[in-house]
């Protein structure tokens, strides 16, 4: 039978074991302090960290906290740390390090909630409210009407930068972010440039330069593109940024 | 005490609740969500393949409207269905995908012209009109005449969800996310709010307000094997049944999709087999045309299921070291086809089992295997989506028994009902919220909140060395193997009693850790004490109907008994003592309905012990079109079933070609 | 008036209309645009100041052409001077713009180098080569310009080398040549990436390709550029025991 958090498999074959160390730290808890804790388990076929750490979790230590909603890359909650780079755990496969060794650590920039789990909701929700997140238009929709046709190579270009799963990756990766914490970062860039370029919304560059024409919005950029080199979703960040960069130096 | 006032109150930050939300928010009402994780992240986003809703812009929607698309729901639902209910569903879904439209959700568009798809397998030439360019355009989905599925590529659920989420953020709707409702207060048969649970403090927060609303999702974490993200607990649902006096309904009816990936359960979408996709066997074989030579891989996903089941069991899957599978097959659609429109597939499938389906042949096809996917069952309401036995108390989506699916849900009707219903029973909850004042008073808020504390400190002081993740695998084991696709009296009756041995045992575990702040353990020990009183109910339920229907098949009664079972189970749990759900029927009234029980059109023939009261229905139906004699089809459809629904969604549609007809 | 706008904008973050200031897109802009020049000025210098490599006669020709003799008899060091000083002008202007994303406390650094240290991420990286380069040649690039600015004729084969090597400005220049290629080299890349100049068809596969590009042109001119200063050098200890004496095209 198949058991995709345990993964037993019918055959007896011997697995390596793999080591994984992770974060340990409850702020709600005065007397506890930040401490590195290593579990060793057996690496079974087709692990991701997912499957390990709820290994970790129902059979080794009940108190571990970390976030996992989808389980299949799509919801944006397990992105943590892993060796180092910021990643989806879900679909971190623990056979891709070779040493077997593997260090998790929760995502910078976010407020911290315990061990793997950090706060991202609340961050985004205002983000969104800070860009502005939805459409802008001056007439209201007859719904029983027949819909405003697009274009549909625009539609599949929103679609694109609508992909974007607010897992907060861009923000762990990006230098910007770890010093300014008011910057929005390339999820809001992105989100700016996704309505930007939606022929729903009327808003016009000068409108969009009042929500990121600062040094907390696109001049806050380096372009050091940690962002889009480490984005789950393989968004085109790097070219949407400089598409609003260029927008909002014409203002 | 900590108790935070509101005017209307929504449990869960799905599309169902948030849609709501903005309802109870369009008509001035203080509005705040209570989500378990951040509202984004709610299962909503996982719905791939997309949303009915009968526009018929697309060449092979043509002719489709509310008629077709209740057609469907209907015989979908094997007649389980309530009329009424799909009713106010047809109508109201075109409207709410032109809603969505306007917000930003970035539809696929028609373009004009030639185009090739792959339908039954082969390759063909369809020409959309000059006048659909541009407009919403859909694919094939299971048990539907018409493609009226209309998709975002594989990611429509998000883009629905993030649309709908900012325009509660952009309405000020306040969320408070790592929150959990863990009870429901109520006095005198009336709704006052719920007791909910900070996931990070574990701090009790009594949330009181005029109407509640619980959006939260199905309980398909109760099965081994399922799609459903790990949130899917049935939490929600739980609560209300704790209550004593909420009824659930249906619960035996558990839909299992028929092509999750092997091993990790994660879903491919039904837009794979509606794109041209096929199943094939251990010998590359395409069965489903020698079981269902009409509908083939899209007849409804009961029924393709248990084909597969079946085609297994005749030795034909696919040896594993995780038991046998199926294979399906989308590298005939191309390379192109499938990195623009079923791109979420293609990463899942590399992802976790390093198959590129694109690829030609062999190389590219994904190993699937039936797995729980959705619950049709949930708190019973009557079509205003208010309980049917608890004032104040409001439910929608997933987590209602509304009853829009009956016995099987149609793919791409679920998304579809949770924006549907976050508009139709939002505007019903917000009138209620309008009318009524907050009458609780704070004498019975805090013995609500001293019973949950107590409770909660009682489960710490257990001591009998048991493991509640051990309690949890093994129910999740049992669901799967005794309460899954195919059913039968002795497993069955054998579940009952060892999910109530199991519930007894949960009094026997230790939680290491004693903390009453963030606690994962703890969560676990109390989440699971819930999820063991659904899998009673519908273990019981399922043990209890005695035939056939939709999800729900016996191989003891293979036939469906309109005769004896057309009606709905009605499931309570009367006392908190108690070890055993109540059931109670409630009939479904053949002479209400416009469409009176019949063949579905796919699954077994022959298999349906009929009530003679279809045929008088029939009849009378026939009466009443002659009397009428040339109308159109709304007087028609109005004469055979009168259905109430907020004026601003009773209006009719327009489509192309045919305008407001 | 200017002054109640800037009052306003102290007290509402807007301006007296509410609207933000468009101040941040200037000087977004100025930051690329200075550090083009001042590229491009690089680019040319290096290579002019290479001529030694082509032996004494080239350089001197060269010199003399930058101080105008084709026009002016004898050539007037005081067009070097002027030169210098509009590139200085640059110069101060484009680090006080980039100054402005500096890590400005310990806390914004140690979170910044603890967190590239983590990334291991190479555009991440590179950029802590450009706040290094930036931070020395704030210093050092202002030594060597008001060195241009105030002693313009101190340019030529000899007093060139004769400064290098028996004034001990080697080791400045040494630090100055390789920062400024490294900084330039960067910088360039950066404004490829910041304005999506070459993005084409296909910018994930052209951003590689600038980048490899970039890294090529940086070691042409650091190589150009230790080749030369190790020519200066030569020609300085040489040149050593006269020391201070000019260059004439006579000597030929």
């Amino acid at each position: 039978m198949i058991d995709q958090e345990n993964q037993e498999v019918s055959n007896e074959e011997e697995f390596r074991k793999i080591e994984i160390t992770v974060f340990r730290y409850n702020p709600q808890n005065s007397n506890t302090k930040p401490e590195y804790q290593t579990y060793t388990l057996e690496e079974t076929p087709g692990m991701t960290l997912y499957i390990a750490l709820i290994k970790i979790w129902s059979t080794m230590d009940h108190n571990i906290s970390f976030d996992f909603v989808c389980r299949a890359g799509i919801c944006g909650s397990c992105s943590m740390v892993v060796n180092g780079k910021p990643r989806l755990a879900c679909k971190t496969r623990t056979s891709e390090f070779e040493d077997g060794k593997i260090t998790l650590l929760p995502l910078p920039t976010f407020k911290h909630i315990k061990d793997l789990s950090v706060d991202t909701g609340n961050w985004m929700n205002a983000m969104s409210k800070k860009v502005e997140s939805w459409i802008h238009a001056k007439e209201e929709t007859d719904i029983t009407a027949i819909e405003k046709p697009v274009e549909p190579d625009v539609a599949q270009a929103v679609f694109e930068l609508d992909r974007c799963i607010e897992c907060g990756i861009c923000l762990a990766a990006c230098s910007t972010k770890i010093m300014k914490e008011d910057f929005v970062g390339a999820v809001g860039l992105n989100r700016t440039a996704r309505f930007a370029i939606d022929p729903h919304d009327e808003r016009s560059d000068e409108d969009f330069y009042e929500l990121i024409g600062d040094d907390n919005g696109v001049f806050g950029c380096m372009s050091l593109m940690g962002c889009e080199d480490h984005c789950p979703k393989d968004l085109p960040l790097q070219t949407k940024i400089a598409y609003m960069r260029r927008k909002m130096v014409k203002m | 005490m900590k108790i935070v006032y509101t005017d209307a109150l929504i449990v869960g930050g799905g599309l169902a609740g948030l849609r709501s939300a903005i309802a109870t928010r369009e008509k001035g009402l203080d509005t705040i969500v209570i989500s378990m994780v951040p509202v984004k992240r709610s299962h909503s986003a996982a719905a791939q393949g997309g949303m009915q809703a009968s526009l018929g812009n697309a060449v092979m929607g043509e002719g489709d409207n509310e008629d077709v698309h209740f057609a469907d729901t209907v015989k979908g639902s094997d007649w389980g269905c309530d009329q009424n209910v799909a009713r106010m569903f047809v109508t109201t879904a075109p409207k709410a995908i032109r809603e969505l439209a306007a917000w930003g959700v970035p539809w696929n568009r028609i373009g004009k012209g030639p185009r090739e798809v792959i339908i039954n397998g082969e390759k063909e030439t369809i020409v959309e009109k000059d006048e659909a360019h541009g407009l919403i355009n859909a694919r094939d989905f299971g048990g539907t005449k018409k493609w009226r599925t209309c998709y975002t590529s594989d990611a429509t659920g998000h883009t629905m969800l993030y649309a709908v989420a900012n325009e509660a953020l952009r309405r000020n709707v306040e969320i408070h996310d790592k929150k959990e409702a863990i009870s429901i207060i109520h006095e005198n048969g009336i709704c006052g709010g719920v007791v909910a649970r900070d996931l990070i403090s574990g701090e009790l927060i009594a949330y009181i307000a005029k109407g509640t609303m619980i959006a939260t999702g199905g309980y398909g974490r109760i099965y081994k094997q399922s799609t459903n993200a790990i949130i899917c607990k049935g939490v929600g649902v739980a609560i209300a049944l704790e209550t004593g006096i909420v009824q659930l309904g249906n619960m035996e009816a558990v839909q299992f999709h028929p092509t999750p990936i092997v091993p990790s359960g994660i879903l491919l979408t039904e837009g794979c087999r509606g794109d041209g996709g096929v199943l094939r066997d251990k010998d590359g074989y395409r069965f489903m045309p020698d079981y269902e030579p009409e509908k083939k891989e899209l007849a409804s996903r009961d029924v393709v299921s248990r084909r597969m089941i079946e085609h297994i069991r005749k030795g034909k899957g696919v040896k594993s070291p995780y038991g046998d599978h199926l294979w399906l097959d989308i590298s005939i659609l191309g390379r192109e086809h499938i990195e623009k429109n079923l791109h979420d597939v293609q990463d899942i499938s590399k992802t976790f089992n390093g198959i590129d389906p694109a690829d030609e042949g062999e190389k590219g096809w994904m190993p699937v295997l039936p797995m729980q996917h959705y619950s049709m069952g949930g708190i019973r309401v009557k079509p205003t989506g208010e309980s049917t036995t608890m004032k104040g108390l409001f439910c929608s989506g997933e987590a209602a028994c509304w009853d829009l699916h009956g016995f099987n849900r149609l793919g791409g009707n679920s998304v579809s009902e949770a924006v549907v219903a976050g508009m139709i029973v939002g505007e019903y909850f917000a009138s209620y919220c309008k009318e009524t004042h907050l009458t609780t008073n704070t004498f019975t808020i805090q013995k609500f909140l001293e019973v949950q504390k107590a409770y909660l400190q009682e489960i710490l002081s257990y001591d009998g060395g048991k493991n509640i993740f051990d309690i949890k695998d093994r129910m999740r084991i049992i669901m799967q193997e005794k309460v899954g696709v195919f059913r039968n009296g002795k497993d069955l009756s054998d579940a009952v009693d060892e999910l109530e041995d199991l519930l007894k045992m949960v009094k026997e575990i230790t939680v290491t850790d004693k903390a009453l702040c963030i606690n994962p353990e703890l969560n676990e020990a109390y989440r699971v004490t819930k999820m063991l009183k659904l899998a009673l109910c519908v273990s019981k339920g399922a043990l209890e109907r005695t035939e056939s229907r939709g999800a729900h098949f016996r191989e003891d009664y293979t036939k469906r008994d309109d005769e004896n079972w057309l009606n709905r189970t009605i499931t309570t749990w009367t006392d908190p003592n108690d070890t055993m759900p109540t059931l109670s029927y409630e009939e479904i009234d053949i002479s209400k309905m416009e469409m009176p029980p019949a063949f579905r059109g796919y699954g077994k023939k022959g298999a349906i012990m009929s009530n003679p009261l279809s045929e008088i229905r029939e009849e009378e139906i026939t009466k009443i079109k002659e009397t009428l004699g040339k109308v159109d089809r709304f007087t028609t459809q109005e004469a055979l079933l009168d259905f109430d629904l907020p004026k601003e969604y009773k209006r009719k549609n327009e489509r192309m070609g045919v305008g407001y007809d | 008036m200017p002054q109640q706008d800037s009052t306003v904008e102290l007290l509402t973050g807007k301006d007296s209309v509410g609207k933000k200031s468009k101040i941040p897109a200037r000087l977004d802009l100025l930051q690329s645009a200075t550090g083009l020049i001042l590229s491009f000025f690089i680019i040319f210098h290096i290579v002019f100041e290479s001529s030694i490599l082509f032996g004494k006669a080239a350089m001197y020709r060269l010199t003399k052409i930058f101080e105008g003799e084709p026009f002016i008899e004898g050539g007037e060091p005081l067009i070097i001077s002027a030169l210098a000083f509009g590139i200085f002008v640059i110069f101060i202007f484009h680090a006080l713009l980039a100054m402005r994303k500096f890590p400005s406390s310990y806390k914004e650094y140690q979170r910044y180098r603890t967190q590239s240290k983590m990334l291991k991420h190479s555009d991440t990286n590179l950029w802590f080569i450009q706040i290094t380069t930036g931070f020395v040649m704030m210093f050092l690039g202002s030594i060597h310009l008001y060195t241009m600015m105030t002693q313009p004729e101190n340019i030529g084969p000899y007093a060139s080398s004769d400064r290098i090597y028996s004034d001990i400005a080697w080791p400045m220049y040494l630090i100055l040549l390789i920062s400024v290629v490294l900084h330039t080299g960067v910088g360039v890349y950066r404004l490829i990436i910041k304005w999506g100049w070459f993005d084409g068809s296909n910018p994930r596969a052209n951003r590689i390709r600038s980048k490899k590009i970039i890294q090529a042109v940086v070691v042409v001119y650091l190589v150009l550029g230790l080749l030369s200063l190790g020519t200066y050098m030569k020609i300085g200890y040489d040149h050593q025991e006269e020391y201070g004496n000019r260059y004439s095209e006579v000597h030929k």
